[in-house]
């Protein structure tokens, strides 16, 4: 979504900003802009990518100052449009990530009032309606004006009058202070000042804080000063940073071999055969469970999906998987129900209000997520970290793998919790875990045989994923990737539904990509990999290494490491991730940066 | 200063460890040998390195994404048609004198800071060694290097070139020019620049070590270990003997009952014992398990692998993501091994098992065989014999 930066201190915030910005950019991109104070508000926006944005920006003056990518919600993507918006009287600046749902009716009366608007925003009422509460303070102006407004922000102003100060607010969007020496950083995410600070604090629902190089006041929704520690993050600024490979996708779908052990180590014990998870999250799991809601959006629905399939297997418990933005206005609440809440960045606006809800109706919340210190983790009753670290790249890979490990770490806990598996099947899974990351590592040596097979599907219009069992939520995920960054249409379907329905669209030009795993579905798939071929498609198999039979019945074989187990699905979904990483790599995409989207999605 | 660190070479002659890894990615101590050259650069005040990358280039930089205060960039050499052409795809990077070394050869910090600070344009390391007719042997006139010649026949002296130099950025104009004679490496550019007057000075090297074969990689281990610093986190239960100079990583748990006499290294995730012993000079790689009643000595475990209890492994090389079963015995003696068509005659050599293999429970290997990538060998088997890649012993 948005990203939003503010800086004060010692260094030439031109340069900063826009650096931060460039960090940013992964959030949202159709447009960006900078203002400076330097005696007066020296405003540079423009529409576009970073690179080009920075080549352009004038070489403003000053140490205080604030920057915003935007990605459009309200309004055209122009240049009026992109933030900072000023104030009527050009003293005050706003950067505003959210939405004001109330902005006709403000920019009606402050229209009454004399005010000049210049943009379509809802952001620029912000702006205008901060100038008319100013009265010397820039925080009490802020708090007067947010009191008018419905809706939700993270906010980051100046004003020339006060070119000491920034104040920032939030409401229900992420934004986080970076403590540094005699400079101080505000903005929606940690990875935008970490090349100068790991030292954060969080900002809270409600509040506003009040930076300047020395100091830090942090404002409660009264507006009363309160007190708050900083946190460390142990993120390093090259976690952020390609590292040679041409995408940080790619670069991601190699950090795998890594992050695989980081979701596993510390938490399982191959030699005591135990699984241990934060005691927070044990004191839940002990509370006993009779039904599981799953909520989240995206590539964390299909993990939840996997998560479904994994908990009802081992444990025999109901499990519901919801679209966070249904669940939040639809369905039945079960108090006695645990929700889990599946989300990378622990700021998605619709997942967020879907455990308000939840929580709201009752229920414990337990949340998945990548990061630390977010919105998600601190509504929950208990938390589980992906420890992942950042994720750049718009579609997700890395995380998807943390995540469905992370379920099967829970489903087995519970399992071995309620006494539906003994110790021993417990070992076989323990160490079917700790051969996971070799299984990891033998997919992504194949990386160049892939390749090979992308050639075929470089020119198609359309591609088929399907798959049975677990392998089901993977074709759902499979086809997402190939259209998030490839732009090829391309639906996932549980195989034996096929010839309900979507037989309609196979032609001679649609390949279909079938997992086939050597377990109680393989006839199946065999048999519904004949029905399509009968109807004229080229079919590429995801077979195990050592089934030689797949070879009469599919066109190509991709190979996963044999021994299918229900944790085969993870090395079959980096193989995925490969082959779309390579289509969109030979139609030349933006694969980091796909059209129309945005990491993190913060708005409704 | 810039370093230009060749790192795109297979190294064919230390398969079955090289099939999914680049030779510079080997692991000395629990450290690819990649890693101990850029620390020396790093510490002789090298502040960017171009690293040349072919061969697996993603398994270089996934491991170097973390590596801290010098700037890294890659440049790709397609065909690895040899060391002059590697150096030529740096070219673009290189605005003044700068040094080459290669990237799976370990070399100390104090040799290069001589060379840097050596005043003539061209300078090279060289060093002593006894086995020179591997190597580019060169001939020494007043500390300038008069001849260099290329692994000869003969035993005709005894030092050779480091392949690390000091070189002005003139070189890539002279390679190029060779390059279309069809002529590829490093020390063949050296020679055409000396026939044309060119003064290079030499320098001894203090420490530099190659790996060549398989079991250059327990070697060089038991040379280095002593070297890894000593620092113990991780969990040391109730009733764990640790003597000499031991490093635990982070996240390890070492069990009751378990006896460990440094040097040894062991890496991060491990779990060790109860109740096994692991002797010098040992390194268990990150995320490794050893099971109950176990004995490891003089042995190179890489990470991910797993060993059953009651087992014995001595003078042996475990390759990553290998799981062996209980009972396991590598029996150590006298052996003569071929590699690539030569004959080689071994003293107290153990196993040398590549990767991602399963082996069963029982089994016994004799002195010197190397097991191949992804082998599966089946309980109470006697392997007398070398075993290709992705077999099986039933």
């Amino acid at each position: 979504m948005c990203g939003i930066i503010g800086y004060v201190g010692f260094r030439d915030a031109n340069k900063v900003l826009i650096d931060s910005l460039k960090r940013l950019e992964y959030r949202g991109y159709d447009s960006a802009g900078v203002s400076v104070i330097d005696k007066k508000q020296q405003l540079f926006k423009d529409v576009g990518e970073i690179d080009v944005f920075r080549k352009n920006l004038p070489n403003f003056k000053g140490d205080i100052g604030i920057g915003h990518t935007r990605w459009a919600t309200h309004g055209g993507v122009t240049k009026d449009n992109a933030h900072p918006h000023l104030s009527s009287n050009k003293k005050i600046a706003v950067v505003h990530n959210g939405i004001i749902e109330n902005y006709s009716k403000l920019r009606d009366n402050l229209k009454n009032k004399g005010y000049n608007f210049l943009s379509q925003t809802d952001s620029e009422v912000i702006a205008h309606l901060i100038e008319d509460n100013y009265k010397g303070n820039l925080e009490k102006a802020v708090f007067q004006a947010l009191k008018k407004v419905n809706g939700y922000y993270a906010l980051v102003v100046t004003c020339t009058d006060e070119p000491e100060k920034i104040v920032g607010a939030r409401k229900d969007s992420p934004l986080v202070i970076g403590v540094g020496d005699n400079e101080n950083f505000l903005a929606s995410d940690i990875t935008a000042f970490l090349k100068y600070t790991n030292r954060v604090i969080y900002l809270n629902d409600g509040e506003t804080c009040v930076i300047s190089k020395k100091d830090i006041i942090l404002l409660d929704e009264n507006n009363k000063p309160i007190e708050r520690e900083e946190n460390i993050i142990n993120w390093e600024l090259k976690d952020a940073e390609k590292s040679g490979f041409p995408h940080f996708m790619l670069k991601e779908i190699y950090d795998q071999s890594e992050t695989v052990h980081h979701v596993i180590r510390g938490r399982i014990s191959e030699i005591d055969r135990t699984i241990e998870f934060n005691e927070n999250v044990e004191i839940l799991l002990k509370n006993g469970i009779d039904s599981i809601d799953i909520v989240a959006c995206g590539t964390s629905y299909y993990s939840g999906l996997v998560g479904k399939y994994l908990i009802e297997k081992l444990t025999g418990i109901p499990v519901n998987v919801e679209l966070s933005s249904e669940y939040r206005y639809f369905g039945t609440r079960n108090e006695s129900s645990l929700v889990i809440g599946v989300t990378q960045s622990g700021e998605t606006l619709d997942t967020l209000a879907a455990l308000r809800e939840a929580k709201s109706s009752g229920c414990k919340i337990l949340v998945i997520t990548n990061v630390i210190g977010s919105t998600a983790t601190r509504i929950s009753d208990a938390y589980i970290l992906t420890q992942s670290g950042p994720e750049i790249g718009v579609a997700a890979t890395k995380t998807f793998t943390s995540q469905n490990l992370v379920l099967f770490l829970l489903a087995l806990k519970i399992a071995k919790l309620k006494n539906k598996i003994g110790a021993d099947e417990l070992y076989k899974y323990i160490l079917d875990l700790k051969e996971l990351p070799r299984k990891v590592r033998q997919v992504l040596d194949q990386s160049s045989e892939i390749r090979d097979i992308a050639f075929q599907l470089k020119n198609s219009k359309s591609v088929f994923f399907i798959g049975r069992g677990i392998n089901y939520p993977i074709s759902l995920e499979g086809a997402l990737k190939l259209k998030e960054i490839s732009y090829v249409h391309a639906e996932g379907f549980a195989a034996g539904e096929l010839k309900h329905g979507p037989f309609a669209l196979l032609t001679k030009i649609t390949p279909v990509i079938a997992i086939v795993t050597n377990d109680s579905t393989y006839d199946k798939m065999i048999a519904n990999i004949g029905e399509v071929k009968a109807r004229g498609p080229q079919v590429i198999a995801v077979a195990e290494e050592n089934d030689t039979e797949i070879e009469k019945h599919a066109d190509f074989v991709l190979r996963f490491p044999s021994n299918s187990n229900i944790l085969s699905c993870i090395p079959i979904a980096i193989l995925l991730q490969l082959l779309s990483y390579h289509v969109a790599s030979l139609k030349g995409c933006s694969i980091d940066k796909p059209r129309n989207l945005a990491k993190s999605v913060t708005v409704e | 200063m810039k370093a230009v660190i060749l790192a795109a070479g297979e190294g064919k002659r230390l398969r079955p460890f090289t099939e999914t890894l680049p030779k510079v990615m080997l692991p000395v101590a629990n450290k690819p040998v990649l890693e101990y050259v850029i620390d020396a650069v790093k510490k002789s005040g090298v502040t960017e390195v171009i690293i040349v990358v072919g061969y697996k280039k993603e398994v270089i930089m996934e491991h170097l994404k973390n590596y801290k205060n010098i700037k890294i960039t890659y440049v790709t050499q397609d065909k690895q048609l040899g060391t002059a052409h590697a150096l030529l795809q740096a070219r673009n990077h290189i605005k003044g004198p700068f040094i080459v070394l290669s990237g799976d050869n370990i070399i100390d910090q104090k040799s290069i800071l001589n060379l840097i600070k050596d005043k003539s344009e061209y300078s090279m390391l060289i060093k002593e060694n006894p086995q020179p007719s591997k190597y580019g042997v060169v001939f020494i006139e007043k500390g300038k290097l008069k001849e260099i010649v290329e692994k000869p026949k003969e035993e005709v002296g005894k030092f050779i070139s480091t392949g690390i130099y000091k070189l002005p950025k003139s070189i890539f104009a002279k390679i190029k020019e060779l390059s279309s004679e069809g002529v590829y490496g490093i020390s063949s550019v050296i020679q055409s620049i000396i026939d044309k007057g060119e003064t290079i000075n030499t320098i001894i090297a203090d420490l530099w070590a190659d790996i060549v074969y398989p079991w250059d990689l327990i070697h060089l281990n038991e040379a280095m270990i002593h070297k890894a610093p000593s620092s113990v986190s991780g969990v040391i239960e109730k009733g764990v003997i640790i003597k000499g100079g031991v490093s635990v990583g982070k996240d390890t748990v070492i069990h009751s009952g378990c006896y460990i006499v440094g040097p040894v290294v062991v890496g991060q995730g491990c779990e060790i014992g109860p109740n096994s012993c692991i002797f010098p000079s040992t390194t268990i790689g990150d995320n490794s398990v050893v099971h109950p009643f176990s004995q490891v000595r003089n042995s190179v475990v890489m990470n991910d692998a797993h060993i059953g209890s009651s087992s014995f492994i001595k003078n042996s090389i475990i390759g990553r993501g290998s799981i062996i079963e209980n009972n396991f015995s590598s029996v150590d003696g006298n052996s003569t091994v071929e590699i690539e068509g030569e004959f080689k005659k071994l003293e107290k050599i153990g196993a040398m098992i590549g990767e991602d293999c399963n082996i069963g429970s029982n089994v016994v290997i004799e002195p010197g065989k190397i097991i191949g990538r992804k082998c599966k060998i089946a309980p109470l088997k006697r392997i007398i014999d070398n075993i290709p890649s992705n077999s099986k012993v039933m």
